[in-house]
């Protein structure tokens, strides 16, 4: 049956993300108008899991690969500037806003369920 | 930077500089008519945990010049200034003001749902 809890580390690192996700984005919309000031969003979450995932390098192949958390980076939102040199737009970050709680939920509804899952399958529900 | 509870510091850091900024634009409305008033400017800034308000300065632009000879504080034209507060500008500043509270607040209770729901995971 559960070989590995990978589901339990996956709901984890979305619901992490989705977090420091919001967290980027309450700074953004704190600064929206500070001059110079440009907006940061973190990494697609995509982008640290599944496929596209950077592997840890291994000089031999018997070594283990540790598979640790995936690490997201903040980068630059890239949207346009304003004539102060700001680049937040409120309406962008309310959709990021909106799009994280969502992941967040999604998150601790598999974490939640699992759990459940895990109980029954102990015996105890 | 990005977690969740340092989001619930910029949020409400960010609603303090905004309504800071608004007292300022009610003051300068407020003194509209008064003569020789400078409007308040004040500008943002990041600091350590937030956003917050710069140095307030006064807006060097010349002050309107009124025409009327029977008021006491008239010189020999008949002229006295005004203030150089332009109402529309005012108006607009209080408007992105608001804006940009409301923006903050939203984002405020976003995270403290999202905490709340993490703790109710806890629960059974």
């Amino acid at each position: 049956m559960f070989t590995s809890l990978r589901v339990f580390a996956t709901a984890h690192a979305l619901a992490d993300h989705a977090a420091r996700s919001q967290g980027l984005i309450a700074r953004n919309v704190a600064n929206a108008d500070t001059p110079g000031f440009r907006a940061q969003r973190l990494e697609p979450f995509s982008a640290g899991t599944g496929a596209g995932a950077p592997a840890m390098r291994a000089t031999r192949p018997a070594h283990l690969s540790a598979g640790g958390a995936p690490e997201f980076r903040s980068v630059d939102a890239g949207t346009e500037a304003a004539p102060n040199g700001n680049t937040v737009s409120v309406e962008e970050e309310m959709l990021a806003a909106a799009g994280a709680q969502r992941a967040h939920q999604e998150a601790l509804l598999v974490y939640r369920h699992a759990l459940g899952l895990l109980r029954g399958a102990l015996g105890r529900s | 930077m990005g977690d969740l509870l340092s989001g619930l510091q910029q949020a409400s850091n960010g609603m303090r500089a905004q309504s800071q900024r608004l007292r300022y634009v009610s003051e300068n409305i407020a003194n509209a008519d008064t003569p020789g008033y400078h409007r308040k400017t004040v500008s943002f800034r990041e600091i350590d945990g937030g956003v917050g308000l710069g140095p307030v300065r006064l807006d060097p632009t010349a002050a309107e010049r009124i025409y009327d000879p029977s008021n006491p504080l008239a010189d020999q034209t008949g002229h006295y200034d005004g203030s150089n507060v332009n109402l529309i500008v005012e108006i607009a500043d209080a408007r992105e003001a608001s804006r940009g509270y409301e923006a903050n607040l939203k984002i405020f209770d976003q995270i403290r749902q999202m905490h709340s729901d993490l703790l109710s995971l806890l629960k059974r």
